[in-house]
């Protein structure tokens, strides 16, 4: 499995949750995930474009995933904020490639997930400064 | 014993300075790409702290820190210029700026760093996205 196959991974994952905690949002943080999941879907097609291009094969989306039950807005904001950080720690991984278009599709993967995480932080209260974005702890 | 490419270069420096060889002790060669990042960050370490923004000031004082050890001795002095700004929008740019030119050194490094300036991208990216 390649870094790009789990960063596909993580965002269809990403689609997923974002389907499924948005509802339970309102006001800026409902118009913050509908972004940001119309961003994770541009993402999705620029990676299966990516696939085409490079003639590989990508791995279809699950029907659906086993999550947690999303009870109100904080864990809503929570899960969205985890898979957003999970998702930055994919792409961090896979900007480490000696292939050279795999490094490029990873950066612009991390840098556009790094944005995200920023965004959550901002909506739940946090800072958003991280000098390592996607640097494990 | 030396395990990785770091531990490697510190035990040749530890080893240099014990006297064991006479290869003048260095952590790495000068690279181009970790002394534009340093430039860069001290620049947007200064124009973040003159706005109040602490902490983006905070992360660009930890790539400073970071790069000024792998540069060592080498470390470029320090030069008292950096961008003009006076407001977010600004800083935004200057962000901005910084991560495109942190991004394009990720993309054709030949060094092991590739990643460290992924990272550093990525952080003045969000500042960047934040800030404007």
């Amino acid at each position: 499995m390649t870094a790009v196959d789990t960063g596909l991974a993580g965002e269809y994952a990403a689609i997923y949750a974002y389907g499924s905690a948005a509802v339970h949002l309102s006001g800026a943080a409902r118009d913050l995930a509908e972004a940001l999941e119309a961003e994770h879907r541009d993402r999705r097609d620029a990676l299966l474009d990516f696939y085409g291009a490079h003639g590989l094969e990508s791995t279809p989306a699950p029907a659906s995933y086993d999550i947690d039950p999303i009870e109100d807005a904080e864990s809503a904001q929570a899960l969205l904020l985890d898979i957003e950080m999970r998702l930055t720690t994919a792409w961090r991984a896979g900007v480490a490639s000696e292939d050279h278009s795999e490094r490029e599709i990873c950066l612009n993967m991390l840098l556009e997930s790094s944005k995200a995480v920023a965004r959550w932080r901002v909506a739940v209260g946090e800072s958003f400064a991280d000098p390592w974005p996607g640097r494990p702890e | 014993m030396f395990t990785t490419r770091r531990g490697l270069l510190v035990g040749a420096a530890a080893l240099a300075a014990a006297g064991c060889t006479e290869t003048p002790a260095k952590i790495i060669e000068s690279d181009d790409d970790l002394a534009a990042a340093l430039r860069t960050a001290r620049a947007l370490a200064q124009a973040a702290e003159s706005l109040g923004y602490t902490d983006v000031a905070g992360d660009h004082l930890a790539h400073i820190a970071t790069l000024e050890r792998l540069l060592l001795p080498d470390a470029i002095p320090e030069d008292d210029a950096g961008p003009t700004v006076t407001d977010a929008a600004a800083l935004a740019e200057a962000e901005s700026e910084g991560s495109a030119e942190a991004r394009e050194s990720c993309l054709t490094t030949t060094s092991a760093y590739a990643v460290l300036l992924g990272e550093i991208a990525a952080s003045r990216e969000a500042h960047a996205a934040v800030l404007a």
